[in-house]
């Protein structure tokens, strides 16, 4: 009896097809990678001309066709803050009740699938919700409350998935370590499992942070000045943000032409705070890190 | 009176009955072994004593379990109370991101303890109990991760007798070491059981005939045989048990 | 291995010593009684052999505990089981003592023929035996392999004290012919002192497979071990 002969060719072709998948995922992560410098580079190159401390610590003048983008930094900066104010505790709350407290129960499933679709819905909706409940029904105006709030619910759903699953990737062993000492579950959170997930947690929360700054539509209606020169005084006040601002001076400007480069510089104010975020973000973890390893 | 003891015990999972009428006593200060397949009931059972089985949804008992003489299941037992009294060590070294010491001080620390120089007496003799004090005391500020597996079980064997336990549960406390470790761990197991009543579950019969006073033998969620160790590895008197232990299983 | 498993050798070890002892002692009061003809000594042999068979059966049960529990290899391993062989031997030769003893209780004479007992080397015999037993014994507790294979040599005086004493029997009977019973008798002693020999033999033997893992027995023209010498 004899043996077919092992087929030798075959497994050439298995090595040709590997080789040629790899290149191919390899020119595409490249090909990224390449859009996003374009992006960056162009913005760069059309709006760091612009950027001068004048640029950065003076109101817009002239109709805004001059003067600087101050009051619309410092608006943005406020906004992230209020936003994280109002989702960073619920949302971490809510994180630890579905993932520590009720994980199998009907009440979760729901949560989470509501959750869900929150994250799906289009900003849009969600500035048109809060001018209804925050800024009509509640008579908080257009303010940096109600931004603050629509932005914050905004983020909500991100900020308690980061949570989740951060916890979520905890051992059982180490919960039931502590359970096992004698510790109570709320001791067991707070002493052991929070500080464990607290390096996830902090990246997601930044990382929603980011998203936030960016965010036009929600402060739409509720919060954003088309031009407010001076700061504001209260949370009760408007205030401009970069995002807006851009919208503003790029679409219904008096001066499209004298404009334009103010409109990329303040994309490049934004986009370096986004990059200053998440590079923030990746500080933040490792210091986090590391104090869990070495105390 | 015993220790611990099971008084017609029976456990489901839903609708699976894992545990069938187990009835059992434990005597004070022994090392008892809980032997059999996976899957037999054995850690099940254990895990009963200090009921961290409380935490299954759908999980059912019924039956009794009492230690010194109290039904632990009774209503108004204090489930944090009790797993003080009874410490459990678990399969794979489960140490806490923290520092060796503040990993043996955790559970006096949730107990409300908070005399310093009391919880520095005590973290020094659990260290010492568990036969890592001479390898630690220099470095008790360093992260629990920086010590090797076999170190880190210790050190969790450390963290469970530091809130003084009566009984000592352990969870196939070896199944993840090296072979010197395993011996550390088992050393320590015959030493400790003059502080405690030690039940240790294990796959491994070598290790439940080197170190064990009492074996029980589960099978199918049945407790098979349930005798002095000598008899059960010289002479069981129950077929299975013989066939398990000689490696003559199905 | 670990601590505890030490204490658990060392008891067995232990066990065994004293076991060689009380052993050591019988074959000590056999001499006496044969000797002097003691008939009270020979009632005690006779008394505490059981001991020696109780304790027999205690090691015996405890070897196997011991494995059973412990699963030892290696040196642990050998160690065990030539405990075990020893044990048995040693059983044994607490049996010659015994069956020395009875001859001595059941002796149809009332004294010795001293000029007999010289020829027979009776008392030689004896020392021999006694030596070899004493000096295995403290070749274990040393764990000294060469002090347990010097004893094979003194075997063989007691062959042939054993066989010339066949022949020194026969002509004394065949000059005594009252005295026939008690020459068939004290032939019997010698076999016994005879067969205790070999069995100190194979203690030696069982001391240098269990120190050196080299097998002696039945193994006269060569002795090497390959994989390992001492």
């Amino acid at each position: 009896m004899s043996t077919p002969a092992y087929p030798k060719d075959f497994s050439m072709k298995k090595r040709r097809s590997q080789k040629v998948a790899f290149i191919v995922f390899r020119v595409l992560s490249l090909l990224i990678v390449l859009i996003l410098f374009a992006i960056l580079g162009f913005i760069i190159y059309k709006g760091a001309g612009v950027i001068s401390w004048d640029f950065l610590s003076k109101a817009p003048s002239d109709g805004m066709t001059a003067g600087g983008i101050f009051p619309a930094i410092v608006g943005t900066l406020l906004l992230m803050l209020g936003s994280a104010i109002v989702a960073f505790p619920v949302g971490i709350m809510s994180g630890i009740y579905m993932n520590e407290y009720a994980s199998r129960g009907w009440v979760v499933k729901f949560i989470r699938l509501m959750t869900n679709n929150l994250s799906g819905v289009p900003s849009i909706v969600f500035g048109l919700f809060g001018m209804a409940l925050f800024v009509k029904y509640l008579g908080f105006g257009d303010s940096i409350l109600a931004g603050s709030l629509t932005l914050g619910l905004l983020s909500l759903p991100l900020v308690i998935r980061t949570t989740e699953e951060a916890l979520k990737d905890i051992p059982a062993g180490i919960r039931e370590g502590s359970l096992a000492l004698g510790a109570t579950k709320l001791q067991t959170i707070w002493k052991v499992v929070l500080p464990m997930g607290m390096p996830r947690i902090i990246t997601g929360l930044i990382l929603s942070l980011g998203r936030v700054s960016g965010e036009t539509a929600p402060i739409l209606f509720t919060c954003a000045a088309y031009f407010f020169p001076q700061l504001p005084a209260s949370i009760f006040d408007q205030c401009m943000a970069l995002p807006y601002h851009l919208y503003v001076i790029s679409t219904s400007g008096t001066d499209i032409e004298a404009q334009q480069p103010i409109a990329y510089g303040t994309a490049l104010v934004l986009i370096v705070i986004v990059l200053v975020i998440n590079l923030l973000a990746g500080v933040l973890r490792r210091h986090f890190e590391n104090r869990l390893k070495m105390k | 009176m015993e220790k611990i003891e099971a008084k017609d015990v029976n456990f489901y999972y839903g609708s699976f009955h894992a545990l069938k009428g187990i009835s059992m006593e434990i005597p004070q200060n022994k090392v008892v072994a809980f032997i059999g397949p996976s899957g037999c009931g054995k850690s099940t059972f254990l895990r009963l004593f200090n009921r961290m089985n409380d935490l299954i949804p759908g999980a059912r008992l019924e039956g009794e379990i009492c230690i010194d003489g109290k039904n632990i299941y009774a209503p108004g037992i204090q489930v944090d109370e009790l797993r003080k009294e009874v410490g459990m060590v678990f399969q794979r070294p489960n140490p806490f991101p923290k520092s060796i010491f503040d990993n043996v001080a955790y559970g006096l620390r949730v107990n409300g303890i908070k005399d310093k120089s009391f919880i520095a007496h005590r973290v020094e003799e659990a260290l010492r109990g568990a036969a890592l004090w001479e390898e630690v005391k220099d470095k008790l500020n360093a992260s629990a991760y920086a010590l090797s597996g076999g170190q880190q079980q210790r050190l969790c064997i450390a963290r469970a007798m530091a809130v003084s336990p009566s009984v000592l549960l352990m969870d196939e406390p070896a199944s993840a070491l090296d072979p010197i470790s395993t011996a550390k761990v088992e050393e320590l197991i015959c030493e400790l059981r003059n502080e405690v009543t030690i039940v240790i579950v294990t796959h491994n019969m070598q290790q439940a005939s080197r170190v064990s006073d009492k074996t029980a033998f589960f099978y199918m969620g049945e407790m098979v045989e349930y005798d002095d160790t000598k008899v059960i590895f010289t002479n069981p008197h129950k077929e299975a048990t013989q066939n398990y232990i000689t490696g003559r299983f199905g | 291995m670990v601590k505890f498993v030490e204490s658990e050798l060392a008891q067995l070890r232990h066990e065994v010593d004293q076991m060689w002892t009380l052993v050591y002692n019988q074959m000590e009061q056999a001499r006496e009684a044969v000797l002097n003809l003691d008939r009270t000594i020979a009632r005690q042999i006779i008394v505490r052999e059981r001991r020696v068979d109780a304790f027999e059966l205690k090691i015996d049960s405890d070897v196997e505990d011991f494995i059973a529990l412990y699963t030892p290899v290696a040196v642990d391993l050998r160690f065990t089981l030539s405990m075990l062989k020893i044990n048995s031997d040693l059983e044994r030769i607490g049996d010659y003592a015994d069956g020395i003893a009875r001859f001595v209780r059941d002796c149809p004479v009332d004294a010795l023929d001293q000029e007999l007992i010289e020829k027979l080397e009776v008392k030689e015999m004896f020392a021999i035996v006694l030596r070899m037993l004493g000096d295995l014994q403290q070749a274990l507790r040393d764990e000294d392999p060469v002090k347990a294979t010097s004893v094979l040599s003194q075997d063989d005086q007691l062959d042939r004290i054993n066989k010339a004493s066949a022949g020194i029997l026969a002509g004394y009977a065949a000059a005594h012919t009252d005295a026939i019973p008690f020459c068939l008798g004290f032939g019997g002693v010698f076999r016994k002192l005879e067969r205790t020999g070999d069995h100190l033999t194979n203690i030696a033997e069982e001391i240098v497979f269990y120190i050196d893992a080299k097998v002696l027995k039945h193994n006269d023209s060569q002795q090497e071990d390959p994989a390992r010498q001492a």
